[in-house]
């Protein structure tokens, strides 16, 4: 038999139970995945490193992309809206290159999510590790898109002195609302996508959907100028439910200005606080959901893989 | 009596019982537990698909397949055991591991696992392309969740293993399929595991990098407290281990000796053979079997 000293020993022994019977409750799997990512920040940082070394050094002009991309597709928009839009709304571009990086930001984001666990498959067969790492690697990756969307940004605002203002500063604090938001949507797609492949097909849509329904491209007070919520007061209140309406709002506040239903435009304001505080305090919780949601399906997917 | 010898002393004993009758064996000791543990697969949910052929699933109300991969497994290891897992092919052995690795959650029954494990990856698994060499190591080390410092002070011994010179600067995309191998090698064993789970990692590689490869498993096995090793190599399982199981479908058919089961085993592959060429004698001479010639 063993003497005490070595039973002790070998109590030291870092030890792992696994009872099948035994289902934790959300707020069970909810503190495991917070315990996970908190134990594995190395892990986050090195891959969401990797990756961002990978987009540049892929593509032939690297980072240039991540500058000219946005100017592009704003290019594309304004010459699209000039022609078919009735009422011009001044200093254009910026009122909708405001928009279109921190959408494009929100887009990249969770396409590398949704595809993050899964191209992985080989790993996650052979080791164990918190999988949740993987989309949230991603997703704080894609942070550099929207930081290197600045430079451009800071480049179209030089055409536009007037609308240079110290609001521009406060950038930062809405994105961290976005990126929360993001962390949510992200962290369930990226577990769909295991157990539905063309999941990924189907969130391409719902963005590009999502993008046209949000006020990216026009705002809702130019709505109610046309006097679309008049017949449809229900529409209204679906549009204001919708996140990025008061994500966009507030990027505009900041880097635009507004636009009233008469087509005025003003300059650079604050941002509607207790809109975003309470898009952050919903997107806390559905960061909560999207957790249980994941480590519920987590271990099914070496299964699946 | 400091940590390590205490370890090392109780891993001794542990060798001198696990000859002795397993009801001997103190509860304490083992690094290893099963109970009774089932892995079910459910091929409506554990097979990757299209959202509309799984709605087309739904709707058709096809009954749930569901199979068992493996099925009441109960196994104890105790500190200082070798155990070898041999079985046909696709019989639930790597199945086994992964569970044990905690990859897999069994669908039913008690996993219990004492101490550090390690299992040898297939080499080179979750290499990125485009990081070098050392990137690698600190990204791999960061998966097995190895302490920093830990990995810091592994990697010149990692790197002079591997024996890449210049190219661990290189991005592993230009390295050859032997260079990789050398590297994922170097990096699954640096570590000093208590439980080492191998699975037919000697099958890989060219004839010299086999060799010491080999060499360095046998003072893993050595050193490790407790190893799982699934194999095809029979001479493996007689020499290095010293208690074995024969899964098939499964199931485990029998425990114990290496040598008995893997006569066991033996019996059970030429019975399986000539019922298989029965089978095909068979086909030929029924016609309605054979292929339709023309």
């Amino acid at each position: 038999m063993l003497g005490f000293g070595e039973m002790a020993a070998i109590k030291e022994l870092r030890g792992r139970t696994y009872d099948a019977s035994v289902r934790p409750g959300p707020l069970a799997l909810v503190a495991e995945g917070v315990q996970d990512v908190l134990s594995r920040r190395r892990l986050v940082r090195y891959l969401a490193r990797a990756d961002i070394k990978k987009k540049g050094a892929n593509t032939l002009l690297g980072n240039i992309w991540w500058v000219l991309d946005p100017l592009l597709q704003m290019v594309v928009y304004v010459i699209f809206v000039e022609i078919i839009s009735p009422r011009k709304v001044p200093d254009y571009p910026l009122f909708i290159l405001g928009t279109i990086l921190p959408w494009k930001w929100f887009t990249t984001a969770v396409q590398d999510s949704t595809m993050s666990v899964v191209s992985q498959e080989r790993l996650i067969k052979q080791i164990q590790f918190p999988k949740i790492v993987l989309p949230l690697a991603s997703m704080t990756s894609a942070v550099i898109d929207f930081a290197f969307g600045m430079i451009p940004l800071l480049g179209l605002m030089l055409l536009f002195p007037h609308r240079i203002t110290p609001y521009l500063l406060l950038i930062p604090f809405v994105a961290v609302v976005q990126y929360v938001f993001t962390i949510a949507f992200g962290l369930v797609v990226a577990a769909g996508n295991v157990f539905f492949r063309d999941l990924a097909n189907v969130v391409r849509h719902v963005l590009r959907l999502w993008w046209f329904l949000s006020p990216g491209l026009y705002s809702i007070s130019q709505l109610e100028g046309a006097g679309l919520f008049r017949s449809h007061p229900l529409l209204r209140q679906l549009a204001l439910l919708n996140p990025f309406a008061i994500l966009f709002d507030s990027y505009r506040s900041l880097i635009y200005g507004s636009i009233d239903r008469n087509g005025v435009s003003s300059p650079p304001a604050m941002p509607d606080w207790a809109g975003l505080v309470g898009l952050l305090v919903v997107s806390f919780f559905l960061v909560g959901v999207a957790i249980a949601i994941f480590k519920r399906l987590e271990p099914n997917f070496a299964k699946v893989l | 009596m400091s940590a390590i010898e205490a370890r090392t002393a109780a891993a001794d004993d542990a060798r001198l019982e696990s000859a002795a009758p397993p009801a001997v064996r103190s509860a304490a000791a083992y690094a290893i537990r099963t109970e009774n543990i089932g892995v079910q697969y459910q091929l409506r949910f554990n097979k990757k698909k299209t959202i509309r052929q799984s709605l087309a699933e739904v709707l058709s109300r096809q009954p749930v397949q569901r199979f068992w991969a493996l099925h009441h497994v109960s196994v104890q290891l105790v500190h200082g055991e070798s155990l070898a897992v041999i079985g046909p092919n696709g019989a639930g052995k790597s199945t086994f591991l992964q569970v044990l690795a905690g990859i897999i959650r069994p669908s039913e029954g008690i996993v219990d696992v004492r101490g550090q494990i390690s299992g040898l990856l297939t080499l080179g698994a979750g290499f990125d392309q485009e990081l070098t060499g050392r990137e690698n190591i600190l990204l791999a080390g960061a998966f097995l969740g190895l302490d920093e410092d830990l990995v810091s002070d592994l990697l010149p011994a990692i790197i002079e293993y591997a024996d890449l010179g210049d190219f661990i600067d290189a991005p592993i995309k230009v390295y050859s399929s032997g260079m990789r191998a050398r590297l994922g090698f170097s990096i699954a064993t640096s570590v000093d595991p208590d439980i080492l789970l191998l699975d037919e990692v000697l099958a890989t590689g060219d004839a010299t990098f086999r060799e010491k490869s080999k060499a360095r498993v046998i003072e893993l096995v050595k050193a490790a407290k407790a190893v799982v090793l699934v194999t095809h190599d029979m001479a493996w399982v007689t020499e290095y281990c010293n208690r074995a199981i024969l899964i098939e479908k499964g199931e485990v058919v029998v425990e114990g000796e290496p040598e008995e089961v893997v006569e066991v085993h033996r019996e059970h592959t030429a019975a399986e053979k000539e019922r298989k060429e029965a089978e095909a004698v068979a086909a030929r001479l029924d016609p309605k079997l054979a292929p339709v010639r023309r």
